[in-house]
């Protein structure tokens, strides 16, 4: 059945259902571009209009979260491909230009056990946020990563055997 | 989950909350959002009218097709021409022709004792 707000190219997404899911998919966005607010925002418009072309296709076959979450993660990832390139070739010819784009990154917050999460490899850091704060399941969070099931499993895992120890050693210092 | 996973999990969330996802508003959002996507769609329409038109031109110029094959009739062509050979010049003004009016030879052709009659 199709609701009555639904998408024109995408008729299982409604704008009702994608507002309800803004602020979390906004928050993912968020932790995509290292909590560039800028990024994020532009980061979400740009899902919003694959959404809305239909050049991202919802098909039921998982929750609408997972796969809005997905649409963020790939355009992120293809986003930092081109910036990753584009900074190769700065880096190649103008090395000044590199040290100046990273000092004018925002600081980040760095509390305590979150600053922990941050010291984790991409996969883990992400499949902790995931499950951890985007209540996902590990299921979930590995269509989201565009891992499998036992790939995500396995990060898991490593990711908690990784922040248990991490926080013991603080426990232990301080 | 284990307790062990759940008090892990509560850490980490409560360092997630000072983090927090406040942002633009979801509509904020969506307007710009439908913006963009009907800029990209003008774009595409652009683009697309412009090749439209380029290859429009493009079959205009080099795309005409071959000019229809035209037969000519031998009747009208063996009508429409006359050959001589270049030899007729040669030929006295009377056109005698030495095949039809082969000269008789009166002599026998028949042999008689080693001589012809």
């Amino acid at each position: 059945m199709r609701d009555s707000d639904a998408l024109d190219n995408n008729p299982h997404i409604s704008r009702s259902a994608l507002e309800a899911i803004h602020s979390q998919v906004y928050g993912w966005a968020l932790s995509r571009c290292d909590f560039d607010h800028a990024t994020a925002e532009d980061l979400m418009q740009q899902a919003y209009v694959e959404l809305l072309s239909g050049n991202a296709r919802f098909d039921n076959k998982s929750t609408l979260r997972t796969f809005v979450f997905s649409v963020v993660q790939n355009l992120a990832r293809s986003r930092f491909r081109r910036v990753s390139s584009r900074l190769r070739l700065v880096k190649k010819y103008h090395r000044e230009a590199i040290v100046q784009s990273v000092e004018t990154a925002e600081p980040l917050a760095d509390d305590g056990v979150w600053r922990a999460v941050r010291a984790l490899p991409a996969r883990q850091r992400d499949i902790i946020e995931l499950v951890f704060c985007r209540e996902l399941t590990i299921e979930q969070a590995s269509a989201v990563m565009g891992v499998t099931t036992g790939t995500g499993r396995v990060h898991y895992d490593r990711a908690k055997k990784a922040l248990r120890e991490r926080l013991q050693e603080w426990a232990e210092e301080e | 989950m284990q307790d062990s996973d759940k008090r892990l999990r509560d850490q980490v969330r409560q360092g997630w909350v000072g983090i927090g996802d406040a942002g633009p508003s979801f509509e904020t959002t969506w307007q710009a959002a439908q913006q963009r996507h009907a800029a990209g769609r003008r774009l595409y329409r652009r683009v697309a009218g412009a090749a439209a038109v380029v290859a429009a031109v493009v079959i205009a110029v080099y795309g005409q097709p071959p000019a229809a094959e035209s037969y000519i009739e031998v009747a009208d062509l063996l009508e429409s021409t006359y050959w001589t050979a270049p030899s007729d010049a040669l030929l006295p003004d009377r056109q005698f022709d030495i095949y039809q009016d082969m000269p008789v030879i009166f002599e026998s052709t028949e042999p008689a004792g080693g001589a012809l009659l």
